[in-house]
């Protein structure tokens, strides 16, 4: 422990262990118990408790006091627990009786203070904490203590049940692991003491009529099996087994939910394989036997996983696709289409049933579409769906959602009825649709899919949110359907729905809605990034009045409809402007144009967002190297420089200082130095020419002036950000032996200068008003002053001090101490004040 | 019996940050989703695992809504939608669906900015959880699904605070937010509906205290400001961009024309135009006042009041400045306050509270030497004053309020423990009322009566006025009739009507008993007797002798075997119907009795 805090730590101590004062806020405690646990994690001797015996002290004397804060209370167990983690500390708490007052039975749990949730979760906090050792762990359990906290698996409140339920994970783990003799056997299980009364316990709550014993110790397992892997718990299933399988017999027992969630851990659980049959038979059970909304997370579980048994896999896939099996069947015509599933195999009356009821209609397919997704976003599937007859059935989701599809089937015709205008329904399944357009071979569809994704577009119905989805759908299968249209040339169908889409774009760009002209603006951005390189894209766009539209869109009264249009613009810029074979476009359409407007936007415009897209558009343009040759390029970042260098937010700040360093790098890689081992280099200019050179290109463009600027801004990132360029700049100028030693830069007029920089750099923030352009003779457009301040400042000092977070006093220890101390005394108004 | 279940996982004993969940009726609805600013890591977002261990939450969660902008009340919204999962529906009013973007982005700024931050959600986040909100106006009832519906009712506190009802069915709970029950200088009072809720779920932060009118605090202000800015010394007012700042704005700009003041003041932020845009946007959620002088002069269009420029602050003379964040915890505020803090003749008002961690906590606190980066010792010589003008309800307005709504029931939430308790004793005692106050992740349940309306057939009530008496309005009357539940609706019509209704075919449901007699006579004899007997003791029922040898009492079917093992047995079978089950028990009773000895 630092020695100022030993020093201030009693004082802190006596503080909280005040009755008279209100209490230090629950903040100052938690980050007290955070400092205490770094700490006692670094040194587990007893020196911590011998060197600050205050520690000591403070719990003695809370203990004393007839009527404790609650939170004091709960802070004192927690911290005598973490105290008490080493087996040296717990001894001498031990010696103090300390630990026998706070967790036995004369303790706390035993008085009206136990009615607090925040004692008792103090209690099973200090507790977990202690339980590192086995000492700690005869304390509790010859104490009687484990039946607390086995009662306190069904504490109302959910934190400390939870917690509860997390120590017997915690002390079974422990017990086993450090007090087995020999290796556990199926056969003649020796459970040591403390676990075999935890294994007990679990066993008759199993058996118990009780549902809330049997969910408690359900619950147990699920964290026992989520969180430990070690064989053992294998040796525990076999004594398990038959409660659980009695699960799926008796119908009494209503924990479905929870057995599936345990069974979902144990298939996950490494100790299980393939060869497990009788677990995997209780799988296969639970996925024949429970409702499709209880099976599912269990069935997408499983088909995960890439080692489990054919049958359970077929089972859990039945399971996930029974519903969309439904949908296919109640949507089309008999004999129309093959369903997903045999019907041998899947007996679909609870699916029908549940499908056509109002209640749980909506919620089964969401659930469904959502393990879809969760499915489809794995790279490689452990299973093989059938994507055709899925997209099939999304597409018959998505057109009884939006009434356009009404079939004469009893079924059809109610789900129809229950789904219109379902947005919950409509999302889940725009979702899996822009899944499924990373999976092959759905092409025989694709033309009737845009028909629907196109009413979706087109239609005043959809929602907002909805819109957003179908947007991202629309573009996913947009590059699926370009793709495609390489490969088999059919062009004139691309073409058409392009056509269509750009139409239906129009329309949206105008809406009265923000959100959704902004949706609007994303997705032709998305566009644009993926398809740029289509001629048929190409020529469709221009020929829309979407560009038009979208330059209208930098002057929406919303600034993010503002800033998505510049990103738009910018993008936009890469198929008009910045193409090698520029289209023939109207006057209004010129690239001067719209880099004045986008550097009006930058100067002008009121909020931070349309500014920072500028200033990202105009990096991604230079780096790209679309701002021209090296003079133009310098002369459109000296220009934005002095654009965004007085800016207030410092965000845009910030990208300024990244269009800074891409500049930076692409002046020194065209000029030919090492930086870019592979740039050509003329052979007849020689290094230090290029160093010139540059040198005085980024002079200039009054790129120093900014950078040093930023070193003192008072926010961090600017600081940060232009000090690693300086660093980059300085290790391009100067080759490390060549560097200057700082105490001669007075000499000249330039040292004069440089030596009042290296002052004003030590105030950081603080320093006065800042000049850039020339102040105390400081010319940050002189090569020769900036060649000698590059070499002579103390870079990698600066940068470790700006590295630090900005608050990093004020949150150590240290301040955290004298912190609480200030406290004391304060008036209550400041305490209870909130927003 | 239905039941009304409340967990706070924010706000429950405590002021940090709101998020209660709340099921109703099977529906689940989170209320309000706040960030705790005491934290910089996953500990100032509210622990979500809870809210369900089985499934998603956009299953789960039938939506959520936010009461107003404030950050212990919304601040973790793009965290839960964006990063969490949570794809459903929120809600909130047009303000602030405005404005709570403006003070998420500001957060993260200052957030970002102070490095070691993880975690944390980007510009990008913050949009795409806005564009999820749907908007509602005061009093409009917004239908979430077929069964839950929601309204907002004017909170007062800060612009666009909003109360809400969530109604399902006939149960429904009210959920105030934060309010204030006394107009102040630019919005109105809360006000609510006589609604009766189930539950009123209130805030409880000044549960104890009568406040000091809010005059009397900004008059000290003005007189702080005005005496330091005479004596040439400079004002800091660290604020967040929303809310406050603009209260106070307002109070300086006024107090500037009236005394015709020449000091500048300065905001810093650069928000200043888009903050009094939404003020100006949403005249009508503030108060008449403002409202009626509008068409005269805006309130929000500030004559004194320019930006800031970073330069201003090394300026010479006096000048009033606010800068944000509001906590002095990094950015300008933290700068401007560190070139200003050694001079005697400045003064620095905190006019919210700051978490532990910040400079603000510090100087509030009383320290004077702060450490500053690179070991420097900050000297602070200038004033600090501190001035609460958080708006909340106090004691009185909490009771006002509940006399207003009359709830069922009342829970408290977004206060101390203490205070809580004493307040729900006041409750419990003035209005004879449960009150409730769970700590964070525990579960209230509240067991309500709802009463459901049922549509009665009018054949049905014909029948039934035509043998008792009309209907009235003030007694409770039994009725028999069929319970059809259909289409979320209850009808009550007569079985016959019900069974046409239903396509269904009427069955008989018949009691049957078997009655043991001692009677060696032959069969007919022991019948013979048997309707003798029950003819002579049932004078007023029909009791027939049947050729085939059986005995009926109204509906009532009695036959008489040999028992097949003993001659001397008979044994007697009863049988009834449902209508006759009070008849049918008697008989049986009669005869086990047994008959009277025979006259013959």
């Amino acid at each position: 422990m630092p020695s100022e805090c030993s020093l201030l730590l009693p004082r802190v101590c006596a503080a909280l262990a005040d009755p008279r004062q209100s209490g230090s806020d629950d903040t100052c405690l938690e980050k007290l118990l955070d400092w205490f646990r770094v700490l006692t994690r670094l040194d587990p001797t007893v020196s911590l408790l011998q060197d600050n015996p205050c520690l000591t002290d403070f719990i003695a004397a809370v203990l004393a006091l007839p009527e404790p804060s609650l939170s004091i209370l709960s802070f004192t167990l927690r911290l005598a627990g973490m105290l008490a983690a080493s087996e040296h500390r717990f001894q001498h708490l031990q010696q103090e009786q300390l630990l026998v007052r706070l967790f036995g039975r004369e303790g706390p749990l035993n008085s009206a203070l136990w009615e607090d949730a925040s004692v008792r979760s103090g209690w099973v906090a200090g507790v977990h904490s202690m339980m590192q050792h086995q000492p700690a762990l005869h304390f509790l359990c010859n104490g009687g203590g484990i039946d607390v906290v086995f009662a306190l698996q069904g504490d109302p409140s959910l934190f400390v049940a939870s917690a509860a339920s997390q120590l017997l994970v915690h002390m079974l783990t422990l017990s086993v692991e450090s007090e087995t003799t020999k290796p556990l056997s199926t056969v003649d299980c020796d459970w040591p003491a403390c676990a075999q009364m935890i294994i007990k316990h679990i066993e008759d709550s199993l058996q118990s009529s009780s549902a809330s014993h049997v969910e408690h110790s359900l619950k147990l397992l699920t964290n026992l099996f989520g969180s430990c892997c070690t064989p053992w718990t294998k040796v525990l299933w076999f004594s398990i087994a038959k409660h659980l399988e009695s699960f799926l017999t008796e119908e009494t027992v209503q924990a479905q939910h929870k057995l599936a969630n345990l069974l979902l851990k144990m298939a996950w659980s490494p100790v299980f394989s393939e060869a497990d049959s009788r677990f995997w038979a209780l799988v296969t059970s639970a996925l024949e036997c429970f409702t499709p909304v209880q099976a599912g997370p269990l069935a997408v579980g499983v088909l995960r996983l890439y080692k489990c048994p054919q049958d359970v896999r077929m089972q859990a896939l039945t399971v996930l696709l029974q519903p969309m099996d439904c949908i296919l069947r109640a949507a089309s015509q008999p004999l129309e289409y093959a369903g997903l599933l045999d019907e041998s195999v899947s007996d679909p009356t609870t699916v029908e049933s549940l499908l056509s009821s109002k209640s749980s209609c909506a919620g089964l397919l969401c659930q469904t579409l959502a393990h879809l997704e969760q499915l489809l976003s794995l790279i490689h599937l452990p299973v093989d769906l059938p994507y055709v007859s899925l997209l099939r059935s999304l597409m018959a989701i998505l057109q009884f959602c939006n009434g356009s599809l009404s079939p004469a089937s009893p079924l059809g015709n109610t789900i129809s009825r229950i789904l219109i205008n379902c947005f919950r329904v409509q999302k889940s399944a725009l979702d899996v649709l822009a899944a499924l357009s990373e999976r092959k071979g759905c092409d025989a569809l694709i033309e009737n899919l845009f028909d629907i994704l196109l009413a979706y577009l087109e239609s005043p119905n959809t929602s907002p949110t909805v819109l957003k989805k179908a947007f991202q759908a629309t573009s996913k299968w947009l590059v699926c359907l370009q793709e495609l249209s390489c490969s088999n040339s059919q062009w004139q169908q691309t073409v058409k729905i392009l056509e269509a889409v750009f139409l239906v774009l129009q329309k949206r760009l105008c809406s009265p809605c923000w959100e959704v002209r902004d949706s609007s603006l994303e997705f032709l951005t998305v566009l644009i990034k993926y398809l740029r390189d289509q001629d048929e894209f190409r020529q469709c766009l221009l020929s829309s009045e979407v560009p038009r539209l979208t330059e209208d869109l930098l002057e929406d009264p919303e600034s993010y409809v503002r800033a998505s249009a510049v990103t738009a613009v910018g993008h936009l810029a890469f198929i008009t402007y910045f193409s090698p074979e520029p289209p023939v476009m109207g006057n209004q359409y010129n690239k001067e144009n719209t880099i004045a407007k986008l550097q009006e936007i930058l100067s002008t415009d009121s909020e931070g967002f349309p500014r920072r897209a500028v200033i990202s558009i105009f990096t991604k343009w230079l780096r790209q190297g679309c701002t021209g040759q090296l003079e133009d390029t310098e002369q459109f970042v000296s220009r934005v420089i002095q654009i965004v260098e007085n800016d207030l937010d410092w965000e845009v700040r910030l990208g300024g200082l990244e269009l800074v360093q891409v500049f930076c790098n692409q002046t020194v890689c065209q000029l030919g130095l090492p930086k870019c081992p592979y740039a050509p280099v003329p052979s007849a200019v020689t290094s230090s020419g290029h160093q010139n050179q540059s040198l005085q290109i980024f002079c200039r463009a009054k790129l120093f002036g900014f950078l040093f600027h930023s070193l003192c801004d008072c926010d961090k990132p600017l600081g940060q950000r232009a000090c690693d360029i300086l660093i980059g700049l300085r290790s391009h100028f100067y080759p490390t032996s060549t560097l200057k030693a700082s105490q001669a830069v007075e000499e000249s007029p330039a040292g004069h200068s440089v030596a009042w920089l290296q002052r004003t750099l030590r105030q950081g923030a603080l320093a006065q008003n800042f000049p850039i352009d020339g102040g105390d003779g400081m010319d940050f457009q002189d090569p020769e002053s900036m060649m000698l301040a590059l070499g002579t400042i103390d870079f990698e000092d600066l940068h470790s001090e700006l590295n630090r977070c900005s608050d990093h006093v004020e949150k150590s220890p240290q301040s955290l101490l004298q912190d609480i101390i200030a406290t004391v005394g304060t008036t209550e108004e400041n305490e209870a004040d909130c927003y | 019996m239905p039941e009304i279940k409340v967990t706070p996982l924010g706000a429950g004993q405590d002021v940090g940050r709101s998020c209660i969940l709340v099921s109703i009726a099977g529906k689940n609805v989170m209320l309000d989703c706040g960030m705790h600013m005491g934290y910089n890591d996953d500990r100032r977002f509210p622990d979500f695992s809870y809210i369900t261990q089985n499934g998603r939450l956009t299953d789960f969660l039938d939506c959520v809504i936010i009461s107003h902008f404030h950050l212990d009340h919304c601040g973790a919204l793009p965290y839960f939608s964006e990063m969490v999962g949570y794809d459903g529906p929120i809600y909130m009013t047009h303000p602030t669906k405005a404005i709570c973007p403006i003070l998420l982005e500001d957060y993260r700024k200052i957030t970002v900015d102070k490095k070691g931050e993880t975690n944390f959600f980007t510009s990008q986040m913050i949009k795409d959880c806005m564009k999820k909100v749907v908007a509602v106006h005061l009093h409009q009832t917004v239908q979430v699904d077929e069964e839950l519906e929601i309204k907002a009712y004017y909170a007062g506190h800060v612009l666009g605070a909003a109360m809400f009802q969530i109604k399902v069915g006939c149960e429904s709970v009210v959920y105030t937010g934060d309010y204030n029950m006394t107009p102040d200088r630019h919005l109105g009072a809360a006000w609510v509906d006589k609604c009766r809720p189930d539950l009123l779920i209130t805030e409880s932060t000044y549960a104890t205290t009568i406040r000091d009118s809010k005059r009397c605090r900004e008059r000290d202000f003005l007189k702080k400001v005005h005496e330091t800015v005479e004596r040439g010394g400079k004002v800091l007012i660290p604020v967040f961009a929303l809310g406050r700042a603009q209260e106070l704005c307002i109070l300086l700009e006024t107090f500037w024309e009236r005394m015709n003041l020449k000091a500048p003041i300065y905001f810093s932020t650069g928000l200043t135009e888009k903050a009094n845009h939404y003020y100006k946007l949403f005249i009508t959620w503030t108060n008449q006042k403002i409202r009626k002088t509008f068409v005269q002069r805006n309130m929000f269009e500030f004559k004194h009041i320019k930006a800031f420029d970073r330069a201003f602050a090394d300026n010479p003379g006096p000048m009033v400045v606010f800068a944000t964040p509001g906590m002095l915890h990094a950015g300008q505020s933290l700068q401007i306050f560190r070139k200003w803090a050694g001079n005697e003749k400045n003064m620095v008002i905190m006019p919210g509270y700051c978490v532990q961690g910040t400079v603000g906590h510090k100087i509030l606190s009383g320290q004077r030497k702060l450490e500053m980066e690179g070991r420097q010792i900050l000297e602070v010589k200038m004033q600090v004053e501190y001035m609460s003008f958080s708006a909340h309800a106090d004691a009185k307005g909490i009771m006002q309020l509940i006399r207003q709504a009359e709830p069922r029931n009342v829970l408290l939430v977004h206060g101390e423990a203490k205070k809580m308790e004493f307040l729900k004793q006041k409750i419990e005692q003035e209005f004879h009322v449960s009150c409730y106050m769970p700590a964070n992740g525990e579960t209230t349940t509240i067991f309500t009566n709802p009463s459901i309306p049922v549509d009665i057939s009018l054949g049905l009530l014909k029948r039934e006025t035509a043998i008792g008496l009309l209907p009235d309005a003030k007694k409770p009357k039994l009725m028999h009739g069929t319970l059809i539940m259909k289409d979320n609706s209850f009808r009550l019509v007569s079985p016959e009507q019900a069974l046409k209704e239903l396509g269904l075919a009427e069955h008989q449901l018949r009691f049957t008993c078997r009655v043991h007699i001692q009677d060696p006579r032959k069969e007919h004899e022991t019948v013979l007797r048997v309707y003798n007997h029950l003819k002579g003791v049932l004078k007023d029922y029909s009791v027939q002798h049947l050729p085939d040898g059986s005995i009926t009492v109204e509906s009532i079917l009695i036959q008489a075997t040999a028992h097949s093992e003993d001659q001397g047995t008979k044994v007697l079978l009863v049988s009834w119907t449902y209508q006759d089950e009070e008849l049918g028990s008697y008989l049986t009773a009669l005869l086990k009795k047994g008959l009277p000895p025979s006259t013959s």
